[in-house]
């Protein structure tokens, strides 16, 4: 089996499109921006190696929302590559092209957090039934559930 | 969230709702593949932000109804590695023990299912029948058949006596017998063979480039096993071995999937008679420091990564779960074209979904761009029938 | 109260409908660990079917209807359609904690807070989720609810009490 990547040579490699540090003794975590992440991705990819998505994770923290692409490889160290959203506008290009299974992981949190993919192929429901209404994003911090909309179930019945 | 829970969705024997095929059949070939999961969207991954580590387990272990224990020991090890804690070794050894235990009576199950979608009802009933004992240990030692509720941040919460280890040993020979014949059975009966090999092929690129894990991803040759990978629990001292296969069809699954089975009687066997002595829990604090983790486990279906951020307080900020089943799902998208009719419940089974039954297959007939509902009931009937014919010539 | 059923024809009937039930399945968004145990009903180690009881798929067929799991939002229009083609008299079990409360997930988003809600109960069967003895447990008390039922001449006998719950001890004749 291949031996775990070294932070000084994932620092090197990437240092055009982020930071890099450890935070685990297999993990690396690269600081991107909207703008390099997806040229950092391709880069992985190429030159690290990381030709499996593990999942993308996404986080509202009160103040900005984050995303974090999870790759690995046959080396199995995990590259986390975050980046920050702004809470009025996030959009990010999609990776389903480069990552086909990123197709999936980003429907959903494009339901649950209202964060824009442009360029995915097909971006609708997945998670919230279809009587939810539009621009309501569950998973935000500042989300609650309003008593006279109607979110889904049997309509007139109390929720 | 994903609260693709579990659930045998579609393929189950006895479940007919809620499942919708659109199959628009050019000639009988699929084309394309739809997904909705809100059938079974809780809000779980919300409410976990409002309990704290002792009450959002629960919880969490009902994400799934067959890999509760996954959920809940992913969670758990993630939050004890935040606070760097270092669990005791009695401790790491029964979570092991159980966690196999959950691994066996899942594939056993799986096993009965797919045998039940090809007709073969008589390996159904066996299987479900043998797995009545790893159900009677695991009641044994939690107290409960499934959601056993053993885990807490800090260790376990109930420790095995005696006379529990001794009578799980006492059933694992049996079993092991049992599992020796399924494994005969399907390397030579007929009405296997021919049902599952060349069915829902995925080579190993394919297999690589669409993020397919677990024992989907290991029938095409793809070496990925979270537990020799990353390894937790007590993987690094019990001696057991990666179960791979070349064929990538729905015949080297179940190969894997057996072959699985032999080595969890292994490993459990090792850690019952070699169980340490010592305390099962150590004392956690009431909050975690701020911190990120991706926690990562091999459930019986693939790998499970749950991604944890915590921020001082006594409740997590965000769990995120991605469960394997949807990790799979791409694959079974290409699995399933140019796949005829009949063989959607095989394809679909193999990939052992925990997922409710609410994907949509939408196939246009090109030719007069018409569409037709199936049900799942009526593909399993035709898959039957194919059996029939086929077991007559 | 109507009067008590006493034509052979409909003694026959009811005799039928009690000694070899019908029932049909709904899962409204369980974890699923319900429908597993209720499938363990069916094989070697517990064989419902040595009661006559039969475990079949079309709503129209059946006596019936177990729901599992607690109803999604999206599931609720789809279990109350299905409650509606099943032809009377039609019973209705809803299994588990979620059944009863929507169990480990109340309160949840997604989540509506009982079956009741959605369509009438008859019988509740307790366990997270309930042992597959229990759940044969709760069917044989299904049919005991059927002949009183079917000796009373319907179910107006069973007065509804103020939490909405139609409630007997299993017995004929108590209500609570």
């Amino acid at each position: 089996m291949k031996p775990l990547l070294t932070l000084d040579f994932v620092a090197e490699t990437m240092k055009e499109w982020g930071t890099a540090e450890q935070v685990r003794h297999n993990r690396i975590r690269i600081t991107a921006t909207p703008e390099t992440v997806r040229t950092a991705i391709i880069n992985a990819r190429e030159l690290l190696e990381c030709d499996r998505l593990i999942t993308i994770s996404a986080v509202d923290n009160g103040k900005t929302l984050e995303l974090v692409y999870h790759l690995t490889g046959p080396h199995r160290s995990v590259i986390s590559i975050a980046i920050e959203l702004p809470r009025d506008k996030p959009e990010v290009p999609t990776m389903s092209d480069i990552l086909p299974p990123a197709g999936i992981y980003e429907r959903q949190i494009h339901d649950l957090l209202g964060i824009v993919f442009p360029g995915h192929p097909d971006l609708k429901r997945i998670m919230l039934n279809e009587d939810w209404p539009l621009e309501e994003y569950p998973l935000r911090k500042d989300w609650k559930k309003d008593p006279g909309t109607f979110y889904g179930g049997i309509p007139g019945e109390r929720i | 969230m994903a609260n693709v829970i579990v659930p045998i969705g579609p393929h189950h024997p006895a479940l007919k709702e809620p499942v919708n095929f659109r199959i628009v059949a050019d000639g009988e070939r699929i084309v394309r593949l739809e997904l909705d999961l809100s059938y079974n969207h809780r809000g779980i991954e919300k409410a976990a932000e409002q309990r704290d580590f002792i009450r959002v387990l629960p919880l969490l272990e009902r994400v799934c109804g067959i890999c509760s224990h996954s959920h809940s020991t992913v969670f758990v090890k993630g939050i004890e590695e935040i606070m760097e804690l270092e669990i005791p070794p009695r401790a790491r050894f029964i979570r092991t023990i159980i966690a196999e235990l959950e691994r066996m009576h899942s594939h056993l199950l799986w096993l009965g299912v797919a045998a039940h979608e090809v007709g073969f009802n008589t390996l159904f009933m066996w299987t479900w029948r043998d797995r009545e004992a790893v159900q009677d240990t695991l009641e044994e030692m939690s107290g409960n058949r499934v959601h056993y509720g053993m885990n807490e941040v800090g260790g376990i919460r109930r420790d095995l006596t005696p006379s529990e280890v001794n009578a799980a040993l006492a059933r694992l020979p049996h079993l092991e017998e049992r599992i020796r014949e399924y494994a005969k059975m399907v390397n030579d009966q007929e009405t296997l063979l021919i049902r599952f090999k060349g069915v829902g092929k995925l080579s190993r690129d394919e297999a690589l480039a669409y993020g397919a894990v677990g024992p989907t991803a290991r029938a095409s040759g793809v070496d990925y096993d979270i537990r020799r990978d990353d390894p937790y629990l007590a993987y690094t001292v019990v001696p057991w071995n990666v179960v791979t296969d070349t064929s990538g069809d729905v015949y080297g699954r179940t190969r894997v999937r057996i072959g699985e089975l032999q080595e969890s009687i292994k490993i459990v066997r090792h850690c019952l008679e070699n169980l340490p002595e010592g305390p099962i829990r150590v004392n956690a604090p009431k909050t975690a420091p701020k911190g990120e983790i991706l926690s990562r486990y091999e459930a019986p279906r693939g790998e499970l990564a749950h991604f944890i951020r915590t921020n001082g307080t006594d409740k997590v900020e965000r769990v995120d779960i991605r469960t394997p089943t949807l990790a799979n799902w791409t694959s079974v998208a290409l699995c399933l074209v140019n796949q005829n009719l009949a063989d959607i419940p095989v394809i679909v089974a193999a990939i052992d979904p925990c997922l409710s039954c609410t994907s949509r297959i939408t196939v246009v007939n090109p030719k007069d761009r018409t569409t037709g509902i199936v049900t799942f009931d009526e593909l399993r009937k035709q898959s039957h029938l194919r059996a029939s014919m086929q077991e007559r010539r | 109260m109507a009067a008590p059923v006493s034509s052979l024809s409909q003694r026959l009937v009811n005799w039928a409908r009690q000694r070899s039930p019908w029932i049909t399945l709904f899962n409204s968004g369980a974890c699923n660990a319900c429908d597993i145990e209720i499938i363990a009903c069916l094989m070697p180690r517990f064989d419902i079917e040595r009661f006559g009881i039969l475990v079949k798929g079309s709503p129209r067929h059946a006596d019936i209807l177990i729901v599992t799991g607690h109803v999604t939002l999206k599931q609720a229009s789809r279990l109350r359609r299905v409650w509606e083609q099943i032809p009377e008299p039609k019973y209705v079990i809803a299994m588990g904690a979620c059944g009863a409360s929507a169990g480990a997930f109340h309160g949840l988003y997604h989540v509506m807070d009982t079956v009741e809600q959605v369509i009438p109960v008859d019988i509740y069967v307790a366990g997270c989720p309930p042992r597959p003895d229990e759940i044969i447990n709760g069917v044989v008390a299904c049919l005991n609810l059927m002949s009183a039922d079917a000796a009373h001449g319907g179910k107006e006998w069973r007065q509804k009490t103020s939490a909405g719950i139609p409630h007997t001890d299993g017995a004929p004749g108590v209500t609570r």
